[in-house]
C-alpha cells in the first residue's frame, strides 16, 4: 500500500510514502536525524503506536514504540494533543483572571498551578501575605499533595493489571476532595490562591472533616497500601524496573519525588524556602535505589509526611486576616520574578514579566511532569513492552500540564 | 372485510406478527388432522421411535450435547454476576443493583447488548479467518464439557482417554486467538495473539505432566474413573496424595483460563484488549463466553481430579434409600395425592384464618395451599436429595467448582499483572522441574507401595 502526501516542500505536490495509514510513521519527510533513524525500520521491528487513545497513557500522551517481538528499541513521546495556549491567554488576562487560568494545568494537583503564580506575581508586587493565609496555603497544599500521591498508587497498581488498589487509594483522595470541597467551593480545579492570600477563611465544615479524618488518616493509609507495597507479584515487576541513576537524573533536570528516589534530597521546600516551611519540621524522604519500586514507595513516605506537616500547621495556626490589602486593579511596577513550590510532581515554577501594565508581559510555566517525562527515552529500551506502562507510571506525568 | 384479506402493508405491527402465525397455526392443525386420519403420523411416530430406540448411544450423545450446550449459557450468566459482584464487594463498591433482584439480571442485560451490537470487521482484516476465530474458541470449551462428570451417570461420554481429550480438545481455544490476533490487522491483536500461543503452549506442559500422577494413581485416564478412585471419605482425595501436582495444576490452569494474573492476552494496560480488540457485538461476546466456560471447566476439572468430583466429603452419615417398599406403593401414593394435600392445606390454612378473620375461609385456604406446597416441594427435594445419588453428587460437584470460580475471582480482584518474561520464567523454571519431581515421587512411591 503506498499513500500519497503533500511534499513539504510545495504542498501541491503529492509524494509518494511507503507510510500507509496504519502506520506509526509521520506522513513527511523526517526533520530531523533523531527522526529519521527513529522512524527506520530494521529487520524484525515493528512500530506499535500507544495513544493518544490508549487505556492506560496518562491523559493523551501518545508515545511510537519501537519493538522487536515484546522487547522495546527506542521510542518517541508526541506531545501536543493537549495544548490549550494557557501562557498565552495568561498574558492577555490581567493578574487576577490569569491565575484561573492556570487552574487546570495539572489538573491533579490545581493549588500547587495556583500557588506558583500567586507567588511570583506577590514578588513582582513586593507584597507581604498574612501568615494566617500562608498556613491555610500549606495546609491545603499539602491535603492536594495526599490527593495527588492517592491517585498515583491507584494508577500505579492500575498499569500493572491490579483494578483493587486504586479504589482502595481513592477513599483518601475523596475524604481530601470533598473536604476542599468544603473549604474552596470547588473539586478539582479550586481556584482558591488569590494574590495576597486566600479566598475564605477555614469554616467549621472543613475542620470538622480534617479533625475526623486526621484521626485515622496514617493507619487508613498504611491499611490501603497494605495490598500492594509487599505483593510478591508488583514487587517483582516493579523491583530494578527503570533504573535512573543520580547523575542521570541531575542531568536531565528531573525534580520532585523522582529524583529523591534516586538518592538527591533536593526538595523546594527545603532547597529554596517558601511560605511558612522554614518553621515546619518534616523530613524529606529519599531512597537510593532509583526504580519504580522505589518511586512509589517513596511517594508513600510522602503521604505521611505531609500528614505531619498538617498536624503542626493545626497546632500553629495563628489568627488574622486571610488576605491582604491591595487595590482591585493591579499594576506591578516593571520586572522579572521566578517563584518555584514543590509540587507532588516536583518543582513547579512559574517565571513572569511585568511592563508596567495590568496584564504580565510574560507569563511562562515551568511543569515538572515535562522534565520528568524525558526520562522516559533513555529509560525505555531493552525493557519489555509491558514496562512501558510501568515505567511511566511510576514518573508519574499529567498531561495538562506538559502540554499546557 | 376480514383480517386476513387485508394486504399485509396495511396491517399493524403486531398484526404483521399474529396473521402469519394464525396461518400457520391452521395450516398446522389441517396438516395434523390428515396425518393422523390418514394413520401417517402415528406411523412416523413409531418409526422414529424405533430408530431412537435402535440407537440409543447416539441419541444419549445428542442430549447430552444439547444439554451441555444450553448448560453454558447459565454458567456464564452466573460467573459474570459473581465476578461483578465479588469484585465489587472486594472493591468496596456496590456492584450492579438495578436489574433484577440484587442485579441478578445484570449479567443477561450484558449479554443482551452485546447481542444488539454492531458487528463490525475491521478493513484489511481477513474475514474468514476472523469470523471463524470466536467459533473456533468457543467450540474448543464447549467441546470439553463433554468428558466433564457432573454426577454418578451424568456426563456427555466417558472415554477411557477422557482425560487427553479434555486437553486436547481444550487446547484448540489456543487456535482461535491465534487466529484472531492474526487476522484483525492490528498490532495490539497480533501482540496478544502471540502471547496467547506462547502461553498456552508454555502451560500445556506443566498442566498435562502435573496430572500425570493422578493418573497413575488413579490408573485410568477416564474422568469417572479417576472420581470414582477417590470415593470415600476427603482422605481420599488425590489433593491429600499430591498436594504438589494440585499447586503445578492450579497455577498452570489459570494462565490457561487466561486469569489474572496471567491474563497478558488481553491486558488492557498494555495492548488494549490484546486479540480481542478489534472484536464488537455477538463475536466478542464469544470469546467473553469462551473465558468464563473456560473457567468453570479448569473449576471443575481440579474438583474430579483433586477433590473427589461429586464424592462427598464425608460418607453420607443418615440411612438412606428409605423409598417405600413397592407393596406400600399404591396406598402410599393415593394418600400423598389425595388426602395429603386437602388435608394439610386446611390445616395450614386455619392458623392464617385465625389471624385474619376478616378474610373469608377460602382464601386463607389457598395461602395455605401455597404454604403446604412450598413445604411439600422442600420436603420432596429434600426426599430426592437422600436418595437420588445423582442429585446429592451434582450439588457437591457445584458446591467444589464454585469455590474454585470464587477462587479465580477473587485473584482477579487481588493480585496485579505478571510480565511476559516472568510468566515464561514460572513456566518452564519453576512449575516443570515440579511437576517433574511430583511424577517421580509418585512413580517411586507407587513401586515401593505396590511393587
Amino acid at each position: 500500500m503506498v499513500t500519497r502526501i503533500p511534499s513539504l516542500d510545495d504542498p501541491r505536490v503529492l509524494v509518494e510514502t511507503p507510510a500507509t495509514i496504519y502506520d506509526a510513521i509521520p506522513p513527511y519527510a523526517p526533520r530531523t536525524e533523531r527522526e529519521a533513524e527513529f522512524y527506520t525500520l530494521r529487520d524484525g521491528e515493528m512500530l506499535v503506536n500507544m495513544g493518544p487513545q490508549h487505556p492506560s497513557t496518562h491523559g493523551v500522551l501518545r508515545l511510537v514504540v519501537k519493538i522487536e517481538g515484546e522487547r522495546v528499541v527506542d521510542l518517541d513521546p508526541v506531545l501536543g494533543y493537549l495544548h490549550r495556549g494557557i501562557e498565552k491567554l495568561s498574558e492577555n488576562a490581567d493578574y487576577h483572571h490569569a491565575i484561573c487560568y492556570t487552574d487546570p494545568l495539572e489538573y491533579v494537583s490545581s493549588l500547587f498551578n495556583e500557588l506558583a503564580p500567586v507567588m511570583a506575581f506577590e514578588h513582582l508586587l513586593d507584597l507581604r501575605v498574612p501568615r494566617r493565609a500562608e498556613y491555610i496555603r500549606v495546609l491545603s497544599c499539602e491535603l492536594n499533595r495526599i490527593a495527588s500521591h492517592a491517585l498515583f498508587i491507584g494508577w500505579m497498581a492500575l498499569d500493572l493489571g491490579g483494578i483493587t488498589p486504586i479504589l482502595y487509594s481513592f477513599i483518601e483522595r475523596d475524604e481530601i476532595v470533598e473536604m476542599l470541597a468544603a473549604l474552596t467551593g470547588q473539586r478539582m480545579l479550586f481556584n482558591y490562591m488569590r494574590i495576597g492570600g486566600v479566598n475564605g477563611d477555614l469554616n467549621h465544615e472543613f475542620l470538622s472533616r480534617l479533625g475526623d479524618w486526621m484521626g485515622h488518616a496514617l493507619a487508613q493509609v498504611e491499611a490501603d497500601t497494605a495490598l500492594l507495597n509487599q505483593n510478591e507479584i508488583f514487587v517483582r515487576r516493579t523491583r530494578g524496573l527503570g533504573r535512573v541513576d543520580r547523575r542521570t537524573a541531575l542531568e536531565l533536570g528531573i525534580s520532585g519525588p523522582n529524583v529523591r528516589a534516586c538518592g538527591v534530597p533536593y526538595d523546594v521546600r527545603r532547597a529554596h524556602p517558601y511560605s511558612v516551611y522554614p518553621e515546619l519540621e518534616f523530613e524529606i524522604p529519599t531512597r537510593e535505589e532509583g526504580d519504580s519500586y522505589a518511586r512509589y514507595m517513596l511517594r508513600i513516605d510522602e503521604i505521611k509526611q505531609s500528614i505531619h506537616i498538617i498536624d503542626q500547621v493545626m497546632h500553629q495556626m495563628p489568627d488574622g486576616p486571610v488576605m491582604a490589602q491591595l487595590p482591585r486593579r493591579i499594576t506591578p511596577r516593571p520586572g522579572r520574578a521566578w517563584a518555584a513550590v514543590e509540587s507532588p510532581r516536583g518543582q513547579y515554577g512559574c517565571f513572569a514579566i511585568s511592563d508596567g501594565t495590568d496584564q504580565p508581559f510574560r507569563f511562562r510555566i515551568h511543569d515538572p511532569s515535562f522534565v520528568n517525562l524525558q526520562a522516559v527515552v533513555p529509560l525505555m529500551p531493552g525493557n519489555l513492552l509491558a514496562d512501558t506502562m510501568a515505567v511511566m507510571a511510576s514518573l508519574d506525568p499529567v498531561m495538562g500540564g506538559i502540554d499546557k | 372485510m376480514s383480517v386476513v384479506a387485508r394486504s399485509s402493508g396495511r396491517l399493524s405491527p403486531s398484526g404483521k406478527v399474529v396473521v402469519p402465525l394464525l396461518g400457520a397455526l391452521v395450516l398446522l392443525l389441517v396438516v395434523l388432522l390428515a396425518g393422523v386420519g390418514t394413520g401417517l403420523i402415528p406411523a412416523i411416530v413409531i418409526w422414529i421411535g424405533g430408530v431412537l430406540i435402535a440407537n440409543v448411544a447416539i441419541v444419549r450423545f445428542v442430549v447430552a450435547a444439547t444439554a451441555v450446550l444450553l448448560f453454558t449459557i447459565p454458567t456464564a450468566f452466573v460467573i459474570i454476576f459473581l465476578e461483578l459482584k465479588v469484585i465489587a464487594f472486594m472493591n468496596l463498591r456496590i456492584g450492579p443493583n438495578r436489574v433484577g433482584p440484587w442485579g441478578t439480571l445484570a449479567s443477561v442485560v450484558h449479554g443482551l447488548k452485546v447481542l444488539s451490537k454492531e458487528d463490525f470487521t475491521p478493513t484489511g482484516a481477513d474475514v474468514t479467518v476472523f469470523t471463524l476465530a470466536p467459533v473456533v474458541t468457543f467450540v474448543g470449551s464447549v467441546m470439553a464439557f463433554m468428558v466433564l462428570p457432573f454426577g454418578p451417570g451424568l456426563f456427555g461420554v466417558d472415554f477411557n482417554v477422557g482425560l487427553l481429550y479434555f486437553f486436547g480438545v481444550g487446547g484448540l481455544g489456543v487456535v482461535g486467538l491465534l487466529m484472531a490476533g492474526w487476522s484483525s490487522f492490528n498490532k495490539y491483536s497480533l501482540l496478544g495473539g502471540l502471547r496467547s500461543a506462547a502461553q498456552m503452549v508454555s502451560y500445556e506442559i506443566p498442566l498435562t505432566l502435573s496430572v500425570a500422577g493422578v493418573i497413575m494413581l488413579a490408573g485410568t485416564m477416564s474422568l469417572n474413573g479417576i472420581v470414582q478412585a477417590q470415593s470415600g471419605s476427603f482422605l481420599d482425595w488425590f489433593v491429600v496424595r499430591q498436594p504438589l501436582a494440585f499447586l503445578v495444576f492450579f497455577i498452570a490452569a489459570t494462565a490457561e483460563a487466561n486469569r489474572t494474573p496471567f491474563d497478558l492476552t488481553e491486558a488492557d494496560s498494555e495492548i488494549v484488549a490484546g486479540f480481542a480488540t478489534e472484536y464488537s457485538g455477538m463475536r466478542f461476546g464469544f470469546f467473553f463466553f469462551a473465558e468464563y466456560v473456560n473457567v468453570f471447566l479448569l473449576s471443575g476439572l481440579a474438583v474430579v481430579l483433586f477433590f473427589g468430583g461429586w464424592t462427598a466429603p464425608v460418607p453420607w452419615p443418615w440411612p438412606v434409600h428409605i423409598l417405600l417398599t413397592s407393596s406400600e406403593l399404591g396406598p402410599a401414593l393415593i394418600a400423598l395425592i389425595v388426602v395429603v394435600p386437602v388435608v394439610g392445606s386446611v390445616l395450614f390454612a386455619l392458623p392464617v384464618w385465625m389471624l385474619r378473620s376478616e378474610w373469608p375461609f377460602w382464601r386463607a385456604w389457598i395461602l395455605g395451599l401455597v404454604l403446604f406446597s412450598l413445604l411439600a416441594i422442600g420436603a420432596l427435594g429434600i426426599y430426592l436429595l437422600i436418595n437420588l445419588d445423582a442429585l446429592l453428587g451434582i450439588v457437591w460437584f457445584f458446591a467444589k467448582a464454585y469455590v474454585f470460580v470464587f477462587t479465580f475471582v477473587w485473584m482477579r480482584a487481588t493480585l496485579p499483572r505478571v510480565r511476559i518474561d516472568q510468566l515464561m520464567g514460572l513456566a518452564w523454571k519453576w512449575l516443570l522441574p515440579a511437576a517433574l519431581v511430583n511424577l517421580f515421587l509418585t512413580a517411586l512411591a507407587i513401586l515401593v507401595v505396590h511393587p
